[in-house]
């Protein structure tokens, strides 16, 4: 570092953040002992970290639902975990959830379809699957049960107002009663902030968030579809 | 996947205490409760659907912050299709006026900090919230690093010219009071 020239911004924020390398560290060290301005920016810029932190020390997730199902999260973190770890441990048959397209070939007899958009091509190709899912079952003798889980936009075709696929949804649910909707509380509640009347088709059912579902099935040794 | 259960035991407490963090950091970027809910959701979902991307489970406090910034362009991108994204996007919600009339330093630092381009917002909280480096903030937000060093400049020279003064100005009325 050249003590001639003024000590970059780049610098003083790097030596805060201890991004510094130990020659350029114990540089502006020496530097700030002749330089007053600088010391006082340096001063500055660690109050200003200090300001930072402790401004969000005291965020914490604000759902009761979230602080009394700590062990449910925990349970997210070890099936989260089962998924990075199978690729961290090179288990090739756990490293990615198949794909909705994939549902043909998949040979369990729980399935968790997850649909979190609303767009027509992934709605379409989900139902598509599932219902074919259920046609083979049925004509090879197996007992199933796929449970279609929706939030964020995936919300939509579950809600009496907004849904597109409301006939199809019944239709469905009437020839195969093994089949079963539920929505995401969380997804109904920040609509609910924003003023919109949830309501849900006949039949739906509600959990508390789309991850504690997913888990609890995954957790019963469900398979975790992504559409 | 028993087994796996089994190992994953002592990570258990590893991926809990991210948790909090993860929120904090979602909070910090959005200044929106429910939609931070939404993005850790989100974000522990995507986990699932991409657990063999993570090679490295050491990495796996960094690897889940970046599938959270994916998370949040992504619902920008959604809420704001037209609108360019990155560090050229303010926040929307409370003004600083709003948050200075409560008179507390950290809803004022908060207000601040949201009223900071998203690029900037995020490289700060990253650094100052959960001490990350400058290279994994990079790898985080998938820019370069000078990228990272000039929007933590920009970032924390804004917040000097309108919170210094501000925090000056509390001190001295607590030292007052004491």
């Amino acid at each position: 570092m050249n003590e001639e020239r003024e000590v970059s911004q780049e610098m003083q924020n790097a030596f805060v953040d201890g991004q510094l390398d130990a020659a350029d560290w114990t540089a502006l060290v020496e530097r700030m002992g002749s330089d007053e301005a600088l010391r006082r920016r340096v001063c500055e810029l660690r109050t200003l970290k200090d300001m930072t932190r402790s401004a969000y020390a005291c965020v914490h997730p604000r759902r009761a639902a979230a602080a009394a199902n700590r062990w449910g999260w925990t349970r997210v973190a070890g099936v989260a975990l089962v998924f990075a770890l199978a690729g961290w441990l090179g288990h090739g048959s756990l490293q990615r959830a198949p794909a909705v397209a994939e549902l043909h070939g998949v040979a369990a007899d729980r399935i968790l379809v997850h649909v979190a958009s609303s767009r027509g091509e992934v709605v379409d190709s989900a139902l598509q699957e599932v219902e074919d899912y259920l046609r083979a079952a049925r004509a090879a003798g197996r007992e199933v049960q796929v449970e279609i889980v929706a939030n964020n936009a995936g919300m939509d075709i579950l809600r009496a107002d907004t849904s597109a696929y409301a006939r199809r949804l019944e239709r469905l649910r009437a020839a195969y009663p093994n089949l079963t909707y539920v929505a995401c509380n969380q997804t109904a509640d920040r609509l609910r902030d924003r003023g919109v009347v949830v309501s849900l088709l006949p039949g739906v059912h509600v959990a508390p968030t789309a991850l504690d579902e997913i888990v609890k099935r995954m957790q019963q040794g469900w398979v975790y579809i992504r559409a | 996947m028993k087994g796996l259960f089994g190992v994953s035991a002592q990570y258990r407490d590893q991926v809990e205490a991210l948790r909090e963090p993860l929120y904090r950091l979602a909070y910090s970027w959005c200044h929106d409760a429910g939609l931070a809910d939404d993005l850790v959701q989100e974000t522990l979902l995507r986990a699932l659907d991409r657990g063999a991307q993570l090679n490295d489970a050491q990495r796996l406090k960094a690897w889940l912050c970046a599938i959270l910034a994916n998370c949040l362009k992504d619902h920008f991108r959604r809420a704001r299709p037209l609108e360019p994204l990155d560090e050229d996007m303010p926040a929307h919600g409370a003004t600083p006026e709003a948050a200075s009339a409560s008179s507390q330093l950290a809803a004022r630092v908060r207000a601040e900090i949201e009223r900071l381009p998203l690029g900037q917002r995020q490289a700060v909280t990253l650094v100052d919230l959960e001490g990350f480096s400058y290279a994994e903030v990079g790898e985080i937000l998938e820019v370069p690093i000078g990228t990272v060093m000039s929007r933590l400049c920009r970032a924390r020279e804004a917040l000097r010219e309108r919170l210094m003064e501000f925090a000056t100005a509390q001190n001295n009325k607590i030292r007052s009071i004491r």
